[in-house]
């Protein structure tokens, strides 16, 4: 499964964002670093701590793994919606690989830019809080399997997708909101009771709280199944990426 | 691999999801080394013939064999001998020259070392060399053509399908491409070949299949099908064929 076809789409989707960096990873950085500095260290001041955390502290986890979310899922969208409205996805397509095979090469290509950029955030944050992370073990884990799960839903939608709006709808009315509602900003014991139990539905909150344990061992529910609601959400996500690369329009007609 | 066909098609059918029958039981076999034209107007299902094989259409019924592999159920081995020179331009442009000829003989399993060697051959047989490292999508129509041709080679197929591979090409690379696909083939490499050009045909293909409305309209040796038609030239058994009268 994992021969020289796969590792080499593999390779080349990592040359995709790799090459155009400045692009790629420099302006989603320099974004967290104004979130920094604007909620945490202008507005952080006026903010109490939130469960004994100084709210920069409270906040960079989340922000990380906002971060990695729409990295990854904007990575792959956009990478298989280019190949397939250039039409070059079909040197891919006709090549010895399966459809398991080429989800797969998408999906981990996007995975790897959101860990890098949910990393990347994190090293921004230094100089502001520090590098202390309680469980690193947990923190890569429930990073590796939320960029997994977020790029092979973006996978998925750049298969599904027939036109460019498409691709933006999935970023900027799905993912952004989500994320923007994701917790990654407060806690969900501030919000009445409605919206608290309409943010359990939000698998952005998940992957944001699952984080904030395992770097500051702070959160608003058991980590653990979170992990495993994660790992549901990624097993989901890339079954709709396969099938999609399978069946999507205008990929095998 | 003696007398097993390159390529067998049988009753090879395909309904676009339009409602357009493209292949309506299409039956074809090009054998082992044959330079093999296929001909036909726009819309006839050439390049559905062709998409078929590699799957990238997906066919109703029927059943495609590529020197003996089953396309669908053993389609690595069956797409590993195969090279696609498509009608439309798909190069990836985020991708060098280089990178293009090195990646694609990645996707089909080429082990590094042997796909520098080959890429050093094709880009030197295709004039390609001083722009190794530019990206494939400054590259001009002409280039990028030859481009398209040298990355099917990449991985040393052993059936060519060029799809109409002299489209907006010019003259003078339109005959060294010719060249060069006469010399493969004598090499042993068994070619199929779809083109507006007439001229091409004749004067390439050893055989000849006139596709038309999803069906084979006549098939066989240029000398064979003129003597057939009563033509002096393929064209006229084109126009006879196809042309439904138009010849007169």
């Amino acid at each position: 499964m994992l021969d020289r076809p796969f590792r080499t789409l593999l390779s080349r989707e990592v040359l995709r964002f790799t090459r155009v960096w400045v692009q790629t990873l420099i302006p989603p950085l320099l974004t967290s670093l104004l979130y920094l500095v604007v909620f945490g260290v202008a507005l952080g001041g006026r903010i109490k701590e939130i469960s004994g955390i100084p709210y920069l502290e409270y906040i960079l986890p989340g922000i990380a793994l906002m971060n990695l979310v729409t990295g990854s899922q904007m990575n792959s969208s956009w990478s298989v919606f280019d190949a397939k409205r250039e039409r070059y996805i079909d040197e891919v397509l006709i090549a010895p690989m399966s459809d398991f095979q080429i989800a797969l090469a998408y999906s981990l290509g996007g995975t790897l830019r959101g860990v890098l950029m949910g990393a990347g955030v994190f090293l921004v944050g230094a100089p502001f809080v520090g590098l202390s992370v309680a469980h690193p073990g947990l923190l890569l884990l429930i990073g590796v399997l939320s960029a997994f799960a977020f790029s092979a839903l973006g996978t998925m939608v750049g298969a599904l997708a027939t036109r460019i709006e498409h691709i933006s709808f999935l970023t900027s009315v799905v993912i952004q909101p989500l994320a923007f509602l994701g917790g990654v900003f407060y806690s969900v014991e501030m919000l009445p009771e409605v919206l608290r139990i309409a943010t359990l539905f939000n698998p952005i909150f998940h992957t944001v709280d699952a984080a904030r344990y395992a770097t500051l061992e702070i959160s608003d529910l058991n980590p653990y199944p979170t992990v495993a609601v994660v790992f549901l959400l990624a097993a989901l996500a890339f079954a709709g990426a396969w099938w999609a690369i399978s069946r999507g329009p205008n990929l095998r007609y | 691999m003696n007398g097993t066909p390159a390529l067998k098609i049988e009753k090879l059918k395909k309904t676009y999801s339009t409602g357009v029958l493209a292949l309506d039981g299409v039956s074809l076999e090009v054998g082992a080394g044959r330079f093999f034209g296929l001909l036909g107007p726009n819309g006839a299902g050439k390049t559905t013939l062709i998409n078929s094989v590699v799957s990238l259409a997906r066919p109703d019924s029927g059943s495609v064999e590529v020197f003996g592999k089953d396309a669908y159920e053993e389609f690595r081995e069956a797409r590993r001998m195969i090279g696609v020179s498509p009608q439309e331009i798909n190069l990836d442009k985020f991708l060098t020259v280089e990178e293009t000829m090195l990646f694609h003989a990645g996707y089909y399993g080429v082990p590094k070392d042997k796909a520098r060697e080959r890429a050093e051959e094709l880009l030197e047989r295709f004039a390609l060399v001083e722009k190794r490292k530019q990206r494939v999508n400054t590259l001009s129509g002409g280039m990028k053509r030859r481009v398209l041709f040298a990355r099917a080679l990449m991985h040393d197929p052993k059936v060519l399908f060029l799809d109409e591979p002299t489209a907006g090409v010019d003259v003078e690379l339109r005959y060294k491409l010719w060249g060069y696909i006469r010399e493969l083939n004598s090499g042993g490499l068994t070619i199929l070949l779809t083109t507006h050009y007439l001229e091409e045909a004749e004067a390439l293909c050893e055989e000849i299949a006139l596709i038309n409305g999803g069906k084979i309209a006549a098939q066989g040796t240029s000398a064979e099908l003129k003597e057939r038609y009563g033509a002096r030239n393929v064209e006229e058994v084109y126009l006879k064929v196809v042309g439904n009268g138009i010849a007169g």
